[in-house]
Order: structure tokens, then sequence, then C-alpha cells
């Protein structure tokens, strides 16, 4: 079984739901503090950097954070192939490091998930579909093509940003991994103002992914908006509500990423 | 009197800002030989001049600007980064036409930046390299901010 290291910043606050999905997924998920260094990390078969915040995401969302001696180990495996996720505030990590799109030097991101474009906070729930063919994708190799997954998109600063000749690239080479769709998978106006829609990128070998929205939060019917059929279908019954959703789709897939790498060794 | 100038409000903690503090921390990190790391807000107004003189004054009122406990002020009358600063902003940078949800005679709007200096050991300004470093790694993500020297 595949070890599953999730990084916790001072700040990170979905570090139990996403190593819930994964171990649900199948995996060996154990939380670990940056504290314990990135030593603490090397053993790992994978990283995944959950939602949140980091260092109260003082200078700006993610820059501390992505120079954080821990980030020595998740950057170092990224490099040597390993897969890592990071979502939401994670997400902002990894560009901040430079790990995604990856079309530039370390620490110099040529891409930003700056403030969103209505300059305020938001929480609403969204569907994201995979733009890419999953085999450019290790990472979550085991998606469907044109997979529509829900999540929540709970972010202040979550609005793709790069100069048009980037973002040109970023299409173009495929680092555009996820964007912005309604539930029948059509591409939408991205709510926080995100450049061409996008909603999560990937890395040059795609064993990287920065994914804004959470998929770890609608992993469970439960944890489907207010309102939703399902979700009303089920009230009152208890296994119906704990059935897994859409989201965990994401961890599966992430899983057969994993198991599929493992079995190439 | 007459016509609109700039105008620039220079916030800095006085008491420990823990903001700076981590910076200084990732600095040393990066292995930037940086012994202090000055943070400050700036809020930029453009305002009919004679209103300019009073502004000056309402901003010391507004406490979440300008808290006399805790910060110091500096009215500067142009609106540029002195030698060994460095101003970050948004390549999107809007003025708003209020200061922290109040309307002030004259302003016709204005914008905040953020200001890093940055120290050696002996209180100077470390060198330009020093900063353009800190600057392009660091305090600046060019991909939505500038940098502004």
């Amino acid at each position: 079984m595949s070890r599953v290291a999730v990084v916790l910043f001072p700040g990170t606050n979905s570090e139990d739901e996403t190593q819930r999905a994964l171990i649900a997924a199948g995996l060996d998920a154990e939380i670990v503090h940056w504290s314990r260094g990135s030593a603490a990390l090397r053993a790992f078969d994978a990283y995944v950097l959950p939602g949140g915040f980091a260092y109260e995401d003082r200078v700006r969302a993610g820059a501390v954070a992505a120079h954080d001696e821990v980030m020595d180990a998740v950057v170092e495996g990224a490099q040597a192939g390993k897969f890592v996720i990071g979502i939401c505030n994670g997400a902002q990590v990894l560009l901040e490091a430079g790990l995604v799109p990856g079309t530039g030097p370390l620490h110099r991101p040529t891409a930003a998930f700056a403030p969103n474009a209505s300059g305020k906070f938001q929480s609403v729930h969204v569907h994201v579909r995979l733009a890419v063919s999953p085999t450019r994708i290790p990472v979550l190799a085991g998606l469907a093509s044109d997979a529509i997954l829900p999540a929540w998109a709970s972010h202040g600063e979550g609005r793709l940003a790069a100069p048009d000749a980037e973002l040109d690239t970023m299409e173009r080479n495929g680092h555009v991994a996820f964007v912005y769709c309604n539930a029948r998978g059509e591409r939408i106006a991205a709510p926080n103002g995100s450049a061409r829609g996008v909603a999560g990128l990937t890395n040059v070998a795609g064993n990287v992914l920065a994914i804004m929205p959470h998929p770890e939060r609608d992993a469970w019917t439960f944890m489907h908006r207010d309102g939703d059929a399902d979700k009303a279908a089920a009230r009152g019954n208890a296994q119906a509500m704990l059935a897994p959703s859409g989201g965990m789709k994401f961890f599966h897939a992430f899983a057969a990423g994993l198991a599929a790498r493992r079995v190439l060794r | 009197m007459s016509g609109v100038i700039e105008r620039a409000y220079v916030v800095t903690l006085t008491i420990p800002d823990n903001e700076a503090f981590t910076a200084l921390t990732t600095l040393a990190r990066m292995g930037l030989a940086v012994e202090a790391a000055v943070r400050s807000d700036v809020w930029i107004a453009t305002v009919e001049a004679e209103h300019a003189a009073a502004l000056d004054g309402t901003i010391t009122t507004i406490e979440t600007v300008y808290n006399p406990n805790k910060h110091r002020l500096e009215v500067r009358e142009d609106a540029r980064p002195r030698s060994g600063e460095v101003w970050i902003t948004a390549h999107d940078e809007t003025p708003a036409i209020t200061i922290a949800g109040r309307t002030v005679d004259g302003v016709r709007g204005i914008v905040r930046r953020t200001s890093w200096r940055l120290l050696d050991q002996h209180g100077a300004d470390v060198p330009a390299a020093v900063l353009d470093r800190a600057t392009e790694s660091f305090l600046c993500n060019p991909a939505f901010q500038k940098a502004i020297r």
C-alpha cells in the first residue's frame, strides 16, 4: 500500500477530511507536521498538501510555506517523479514553489493564484472537468476522460493570473488540468474570475497537480450543498448520507495512479 | 492652490511586526544576509490640492489605517519609493474612493501598497542585488504583482 504524507503547515485546516478521503481510497495516509522537517517526509511515496492557510498567508498565499524547509522533500520528490497534490492553499504553495505549471525555475512562479475578482473570500459549490487526457496526468491516471467532479471552492485567492503568453503556453502544453464547468460538464465562467476558467494546473511530467476547489469536501453525500437532490433523498438515511460521492473519484484516481506507478517500478 | 496631487501615507508598526518577522525568517532560509525587514502599508491618495492638508489630519483619525498606539505615520508629498524601498502592488491595482469605508472630501482615489526595506547588521539598507533577489524570489509574484523601486 502506498504511503501518503498529508503535509500540515501552521494554519492548515483541511488535513482531517483529506486524510479521511485518502484512507477511504485505500491509501496509507499520515498527517505530517511541518516541524518534523523534510527528513520525516522522504520515506513517503507521495505528498498531499491540503487546504487552509499557511503561516497566515503572510506576504502572499503560499509564499512563505513554499520556502519552508519541509518543502525540500516535496520539491525533491516531485523532481524524482513522486506524486504531489496541492488542494486550495496547498495549490497556492505548489505554484509559489514553481512546481506548477513548472514552466520556470523553482521559486520564480510564472503564474499566480491571485485574489478573487470579487475581492472577497468565496465559498461556493462548483464542478470541475478534467481538461487533459488522463494519460497526460499520471497523478490522476485513474480518472475517466472528461471526468466531472463536484467540489467546494472556498478561497479568497484562487483566480489564476498570468500573462497571456504564459496562459497560451499552459493551454498548448496541457498544463491546464481542470476547468470550471456546470454539472453537465459545460465550461462556465469561473466564480473567482480565474483566467480561462482554470481550476487546476499540472506540471510538465503530470506528477504534480494543484487544484483550487476541494474535492475532499464533497466526498460523501452529506457534504453536498443543501438543496441537492441526492442529499435530499438521503435525508433520514444514515447509510445513504455516508455513501461516497463524486469527490471520491479524485482520490480513487490518485490511488489508482499510485498503484499503476508501483506496478511499473 | 488648485488641481489634483498625490499624497502618500506610509504607516509602519512600532510594535513587533509578525509578518515582517516571518518574511525575515524566510529570507534567512533563502540564504540572504538580511538582519531586519521593515514592512509598511502605503496609502496613496489622489486628492484635490485644497483638501490635502485636511486629509493629512483625517488619516490620523482612521484607526484601521493609523493607530498612534502602534503605528508610525510618515506623510510624503510624492508617491515614490525612497532609496532602499520596494513597493509591491497588483498589476490591476484599482483605486478605491473610500478609505476604510469612509468617504473623505476631495479624495479622487486611494490605493494601498506594501513597502519593504531590508536592513543589514549595521541597520543600513542591504545591497540592491540582495533586495532584487528577495523581491524576485519571494516578495513579489510578477504574474499578478509589480515591484516599484
